[in-house]
């Protein structure tokens, strides 16, 4: 049954910074006011920049899949990759929690800080740097546990001490799932709806409290009702969190999200501003005949 | 509820649409008062007033541009987007009338025809505003009609009015009266009451297509559009 497929070994590490709990060497503090300044695309508000790209470029063996990407990505707001397949924009969502690493042929190049710090840094442990930055995939899958131990999961494996009670409670609850399991929380997570799946995955995501939260395609598996309580979940979640979602469906995009980058093929990110502007008015006549449906 | 923060976007939109309605309904008020007090301090306010109502006009026409670009609305909620978009652009002209208006009291010198109850005609086109949009806030179909059905009766007392003034300007009754007015003063002060009435009628003009709006937003119906 496709529903108790175990997750790929690469993700269930990513959500829950599991590669090696021993080696726990925290991800580097850094003074975040080191010359990073807010988005210089940010239209009619300032925010600090949390996630800042420099001229990334991504290798799969000889296919270049992301060229010179250049982005700054606010604060507690949403942001949203679009784009037609193959353009690079989970490769671009992957190089902000080093899940590149995972593959033995890719190879990056550039600047990426996470408030200041560049992520590939040799002092950077990726495990502590995914605590840090939460990944929800596209096809719920949570762990054959109960409802409860999918939320603790992650705290448990890192020997993290807390009122796991109270952690499950809170995290459910930031996740809009809590009145729907609470009487049954038990339970196996498998059991649950797709969207109530999806719902438990972004509940294990926060319950280590991250900073930042990767999306990939986090409601294309869903049917429109579930979608639309993700998409309500997206903009909640965003007052506490930096959210960055990548979505095939550019509609989502200009629903939920604050900023859109449009990466078109060749792993080029043409366009990044705030998504009004984007899909309204945007700069570049190819990210307009890719809104309008003109071309991708 | 679903689309949490597109619904409040929507509500945002109808609260805003109702508050333009009352801003501009009250500087008609004003401008009516202005005129039957020949109080320039009001009429200015009307005036410079306008400024207000045109910015909120076109803050709302982008919201309703942001909402079709980013939200998607189909089925009742595009139609109440539609109809809010047009009817927002009713209620900006009623603003400009209301301008004119003030104007006109601020220009005006001279009483004449003072037989000519503009506040009457004022107060029935202003019902007609107020009507139509009960009729938006509250979908009430009935009300569209109603508003409708009152034109034709605020479109005769135009005309009456209209037509007595003309009327009695060609008997050159106030040319001669008490003998202070010149012909050519009197000629400005007719022109400008005539145009008076027709603004006051194009308001209730406003009003019905305000009304037509909301009943096709309602009921997709849109026996009022014609």
């Amino acid at each position: 049954m496709s529903q108790r497929d175990k997750a790929p070994e690469g993700e269930q590490q990513a959500m829950n910074g599991t590669e090696d709990p021993t080696n726990d060497e925290m991800l580097v503090e850094t003074d975040v006011s080191d010359g990073l300044s807010a988005s210089g695309n940010s239209v009619g508000r300032e925010a600090e920049t949390v996630i800042s790209s420099e001229n990334i470029n991504v290798w799969y063996g000889d296919d270049h899949a992301l060229t010179d990407i250049s982005m700054d990505i606010p604060e507690n707001s949403v942001t949203a990759m679009i784009g037609p397949s193959g353009c690079g924009k989970s490769t671009f969502l992957r190089c902000i929690n080093r899940m590149n690493d995972l593959i033995d042929v890719a190879r990056v190049e550039g600047g990426l800080t996470l408030r200041g710090k560049n992520v590939y840094d040799d002092d950077v442990d990726p495990v502590a740097l995914r605590r840090r930055v939460g990944m929800v995939f596209q096809k719920p899958n949570p762990f054959p546990k109960s409802i409860y131990e999918n939320v603790v999961y992650g705290l448990k494996i890192q020997g993290i001490d807390a009122d796991y009670d109270e952690v499950v409670e809170e995290s459910l609850k930031r996740a809009a799932l809590w009145d729907e399991v609470k009487d049954r929380l038990h339970e196996s997570g498998l059991d649950l709806s797709g969207g109530q799946q999806q719902r438990l995955c972004i509940a294990r995501a926060i319950a280590t409290d991250p900073e930042v939260l990767l999306m990939d395609e986090p409601a294309s598996a869903l049917d429109p009702v579930a979608t639309s309580q993700i998409e309500d979940l997206v903009e909640e979640l965003a007052e506490d969190y930096t959210v960055v979602i990548v979505t095939h469906n550019m509609q989502q995009a200009a629903r939920i999200s604050d900023k859109t980058a449009v990466f078109l093929t060749g792993g080029e990110l043409v366009e990044f501003d705030d998504t009004q502007k984007i899909f309204e008015n945007p700069e570049s006549q190819r990210v307009e005949d890719y809104i309008t449906g003109k071309f991708g | 509820m679903a689309r949490n923060t597109y619904q409040s976007r929507l509500n945002q939109l109808e609260e805003d649409v109702l508050y333009l309605s009352e801003l501009t309904a009250e500087r008609v008020r004003f401008a009516l008062d202005a005129l039957e007090d020949k109080d320039e301090r009001k009429a200015q306010e009307v005036i410079e007033g306008d400024r207000e109502i045109n910015r909120i006009y076109l803050d709302l026409e982008q919201d309703c541009i942001d909402l079709l670009a980013l939200q998607q609305p189909v089925a009742g909620d595009l139609r109440f987007i539609a109809a809010s978009f047009k009817i927002i652009t009713d209620l900006e002209r009623i603003g400009d009338l209301a301008t004119n208006l003030a104007q006109y009291a601020i220009d005006a010198e001279n009483d004449v025809y003072a037989e000519v109850d503009i506040r009457r005609i004022g107060d029935a086109a202003l019902d007609m505003v107020d009507q139509a949009m009960d009729a938006y806030e509250t979908e009430d179909t009935d009300l569209c009609h109603s508003v409708a059905e009152r034109d034709d009766n605020l479109d005769t007392m135009c005309d009456n009015a209209s037509q007595s003034i003309v009327r009695d300007l060609m008997n050159g009754d106030d040319f001669e009266g008490d003998g202070d007015l010149e012909p050519e003063t009197a000629l400005v002060d007719v022109r400008r009451l005539l145009l008076t009435v027709r603004d006051l009628e194009r308001i209730g003009d406003h009003a019905v297509n305000v009304a037509a709006r909301t009943l096709y937003m309602i009921d997709n119906d849109d026996s009022l559009l014609f």
